[in-house]
């Protein structure tokens, strides 16, 4: 604080500077102004607005025998390749001998022309860009006698390596998913999609950290208005940190309170590139393997990767299943207690008396009975997520107690309702995506008291309820539930079918304008023709 | 006005499922006996004609619902009036239809829920549509019409797999003559469900293709009453026309006569699930109606704003609408149809459209 009032003094902020700590937030802690022309002066600048980090490395020396002009390098440690800047920038810089003559001015030029063998190398003149690119892996050259540095681009250092995706796994398909790194995340869909229409635009987001956030989308395939309202919502967001696209989900979607996901999240870089050819945006956050695809719709959730690398028909009928079971995982505790409770004459007789006899000895009536074994199973489910590895197979023990015989011969619950709610754990885990799925966790509730209350007409009316709000939501302002409402007939041939791969004609109409058109006509696969055979 | 706009697809699915609405589960045109199905049947051509009266009028004024024109071709003291009229008579119709809903759930399946929570549950889903808007109505509507067909064919399946009809039970055709028939056309299958109609041309300015409107409209309902005529007749086939006549629900009759395979049989929930779709829609396009006719009257801009008080107050008279049900529906059948539903929806039409038609060659 004390020094950038001494800085003022110095030399006062002139317009271009306030527009950059308005944007950047950061007026507070970076210096404002443009560098000074003494090295030693803003090698001490650059000390004390770091706080003498002991990852910010300085190395001072000097260019030239007879006439040594003294320059420095600074990077920060662990961000960038030093072997970059051993080999290609200090070795060179340290041991070149320059004429006498030369002025600083010369010597930059000849630095930036000669001696920088780095790929990009820029001028920075404002301390904001020099903390900006110094942060994010670049390595900056100050030289004695010019008010410019030079910006090297170093960046480097430890990140995951490409692994497979821990979630939305599949057993045809590529087996690489996204890491922390969001260069390597758009080379990979770059990888997949070698069209210079694939365009990529960064800005930073959050004041404190800085973010790199990347929108992908296909220039021509997109609909620009989808793309423009993608990056509007983005350049709104003025929060202090970002550390995972969750963040930038919740900023960006259309409706906060509902319980269904309004975009789509992924860490398979084939999923995001089969979504920008059909016209989608995605937001790429450093920091976070998972990349958002906005605008995304209902049935999206329910369409696993592997639909399209499967023949059709087993991926219509692994759509039919998929749709039963996000049916059960909502429903099933809901349907047993309204049939236990309010309409025992729809149940087969035998039945209706095998269920009246395990309930005798259970002192709850059903809509407890399934709470306390509802409430039991989330309790493990979170258990087993955060627990430590080494741990986990005590809580499976454990839980294979509770949801079990035991439970059952305690006179706690009745064995039906342990089946019950062992088919919904598992429908619930079959559920391709885990965004849906909690949506239906929650919902469960609701519908179970429901049922507790009203019996079959509670459950319908839930269910009325719940497409009543899922047909008013919007994601990017298309329909969550199109193109089944509205009905699309072009499109609703991946949606609860999939249609085959040579039917896929257009893309879908409501997310892109311009440009429907998926395939060629005649891509249906014929035999032969048999004169040309004889 | 709401600015959002429905195409032609949902019109038809809407009009198809008001049109079912709550009247497949009640024995519509249940005393022509055998001959029900000639009774819907020609209500349904008499509908026709009675739509194509309202379409000349919406013709005429392809930007306004009927509580507006009403007031062009009135003048505005009789206009307002006759608004107000038919404002009315939709929050009736929702009011009678909650009630019908309710009395059959009560009757057939929660002897010990109270009413009045029966129906507050329906409406607070209505009126959480009908506050999301005319769009969200349809596309609700293009999901349940599947679902509904889905249930309509797997139904129909299972009634011909447990060997229930009985072609014999539809005979003899006209066996009181024509007479029987035309009274109950006249005094129930015209004006519910076909003559309700009228309840679209509220709708008609939000279609996005009004060149559709007509043929669709018009197929829309040629199709629900062919459903309607087949789904009584199977009743009849099913059940015999004197039980049919004398049943409060024959629908729910013949599902529960259905046995196959010692497995599927008490499909009661197919029943409930048809009936809690219908009359959702059917309370939920009358409601619209009402609310958007009265935004319109009283000029209120969000028409949204009044979802909440004429919610409530429809939900109280459907209460208040009849001290029992055989009241209800005794209302229903002798009084409703006679001095409210024939006058709103035939002789006011047909009067507006000479004054109309009159004024247009002046």
């Amino acid at each position: 604080m004390l020094f950038q009032w001494g800085l003022r003094k110095k030399q006062p902020a002139n317009s271009a500077t306030t527009k950059e700590q308005e944007q950047s937030g950061q007026a507070k802690d970076v210096p404002n102004g443009s560098l000074d022309t003494i090295v030693n002066v803003n090698i001490d600048i650059v000390q004390r607005t770091t706080g003498n980090s002991s990852d910010i490395v300085i190395r001072r020396f000097t260019i030239g025998e007879e006439n040594p002009i003294h320059a420095a390098i600074v990077f920060t440690d662990g961000l960038v390749d030093e072997k970059i800047i051993y080999n290609f920038l200090l070795e060179s810089l340290m041991t070149v001998n320059i004429p006498s003559s030369f002025s600083p001015k010369d010597l930059f030029l000849f630095i930036e022309q000669k001696l920088a063998a780095v790929g990009g190398v820029k001028h920075v003149q404002q301390w904001f860009d020099v903390f900006s690119s110094l942060l994010s892996g670049q390595t900056i050259i100050f030289i004695d006698g010019i008010p410019t540095a030079l910006s090297a681009s170093t960046k480097g250092g430890e990140y995951r390596s490409i692994e497979e995706p821990s979630t939305q796994l599949a057993i045809r398909g590529p087996r690489e998913g996204f890491t922390e790194s969001l260069r390597t995340n758009t080379a990979m869909i770059r990888r997949r999609i070698k069209n210079p229409n694939l365009w990529l635009e960064t800005m930073k987001i959050g004041e404190v950290t800085q973010t790199d956030v990347g929108i992908m989308y296909i220039k021509g395939i997109a609909n620009d208005e989808i793309v423009e309202e993608v990056k509007k919502r983005l350049r709104s967001i003025h929060i202090d940190s970002v550390f995972e696209s969750g963040y930038i989900e919740q900023l960006i979607e259309d409706q906060t309170f509902t319980l269904f996901p309004t975009t789509y999240h992924t860490e398979r870089p084939d999923v995001v590139a089969a979504n920008l050819v059909e016209g989608r945006v995605a937001v790429i956050v450093d920091g976070t393997p998972f990349v958002l695809l906005a605008p995304a719709v209902f049935i999206q959730f329910f369409q696993a990767v592997e639909d399209y690398y499967a023949r059709f028909d087993i991926a219509t009928a692994l759509r039919f299943l998929r749709v039963l079971i996000f049916f059960i995982s909502l429903v099933a505790p809901a349907v047993y207690i309204s049939a236990t409770t309010f309409h025992q004459e729809m149940i087969p007789t035998p039945l209706v008396i095998a269920i009246a006899a395990q309930r005798e000895a259970v002192p709850f009536p059903a809509f407890v009975e399934a709470l306390i074994m509802e409430v039991t199973f989330e309790i493990l489910r979170e258990a087993g997520v955060r627990l430590p590895r080494a741990v986990g197979q005590a809580v499976s023990i454990v839980g294979a107690l509770v949801i079990g015989q035991s439970a059952v011969e305690a006179g706690i619950v009745s064995s039906a309702m342990v089946i019950i709610v062992s088919i919904t754990a598992i429908a619930s885990f079959a559920t391709p995506s885990f965004a849906i799925a909690i949506s239906a966790r929650l919902i469960r509730f609701l519908l179970m008291f429901l049922a507790a209350m009203f019996g079959f007409y509670g459950v319908i009316i839930g269910l009325l309820l719940m497409t009543i709000h899922l047909c008013s939501l919007r994601s990017f302002g298309v329909p969550y539930m199109s193109p089944l409402a509205p009905f699309i007939p072009a499109n609703a041939g991946d949606t609860i079918f999939r249609v085959p791969t040579w039917a896929f004609k257009e893309r879908p109409r409501l997310i892109n304008q311009a440009n429907i058109i998926r395939q060629g006509e005649n891509q249906r696969p014929q035999p032969p023709d048999e004169t040309n055979n004889e | 006005m709401e600015q959002t706009k429905i195409n032609a697809r949902q019109l038809f699915v809407l009009i198809v499922l008001f049109e079912h609405g709550s009247t497949m589960v009640i024995p519509l045109g249940g005393e022509a006996k055998q001959d029900v199905w000639l009774a819907i049947l020609i209500g349904m051509i008499i509908g026709l004609l009675l739509f194509l009266v309202y379409y000349r009028l919406y013709l005429y004024y392809p930007d306004l619902p009927l509580t507006g024109y009403i007031q062009d071709i009135t003048g505005p003291i009789f206009g307002k009036i006759f608004a107000l009229v038919y404002v009315l008579y939709f929050l009736y119709l929702v009011a009678r239809v909650l009630r019908d809903f309710g009395e059959l759930l009560l009757t057939f399946a929660y002897p010990e829920t109270p009413l009045f929570v029966l129906n507050a549950i329906m409406m607070l889903t209505v009126m959480y549509a009908v506050y999301k808007g005319i769009e969200v109505l349809a596309r609700t509507g293009e999901l349940f019409f599947t679902l509904l067909y889905v249930l309509a064919i797997s139904g129909m399946i299972l009634v011909v797999a447990a060997k229930l009809i009985d072609i014999h039970r539809l005979q003899p055709v006209l066996e009181e003559g024509w007479r029987r028939v035309f009274k109950v056309v006249f005094h129930q299958t015209l004006y519910i469900p076909f003559g309700e109609i009228i309840v679209f041309t509220m709708l008609f300015p939000y279609i996005n293709n009004p060149k559709k409107t007509k043929i669709v409209a018009l197929s829309a309902m040629t199709l629900s009453g062919i459903n309607l005529a087949i789904m009584m007749t199977v009743n009849v086939a099913v059940l015999g026309a004197d039980a049919v006549s004398r049943s409060t629900f024959p629908l729910l009759n013949t599902i529960r006569e259905i046995q196959v395979a010692n497995f599927l049989e008490r499909l009661d929930v197919f029943f409930m699930i048809a009936l809690i779709i219908g009359g959702f829609f059917k309370i939920g396009v009358f409601f619209y109606a009402a609310v958007i006719g009265a935004a319109h009257l009283f000029n209120v801009k969000e028409h949204h704003r009044l979802v909440y008080p004429l919610g409530l107050a429809s939900l109280l008279l459907s209460i208040a609408v009849a001290s029992n049900f055989p009241e209800h529906v005794k209302e229903g059948v002798n009084i409703a149809t006679v001095y409210i539903h024939m006058p709103l929806q035939i002789i006011l039409p047909v009067l507006l459209l000479a004054i109309a038609w009159i004024r247009q060659r002046m």
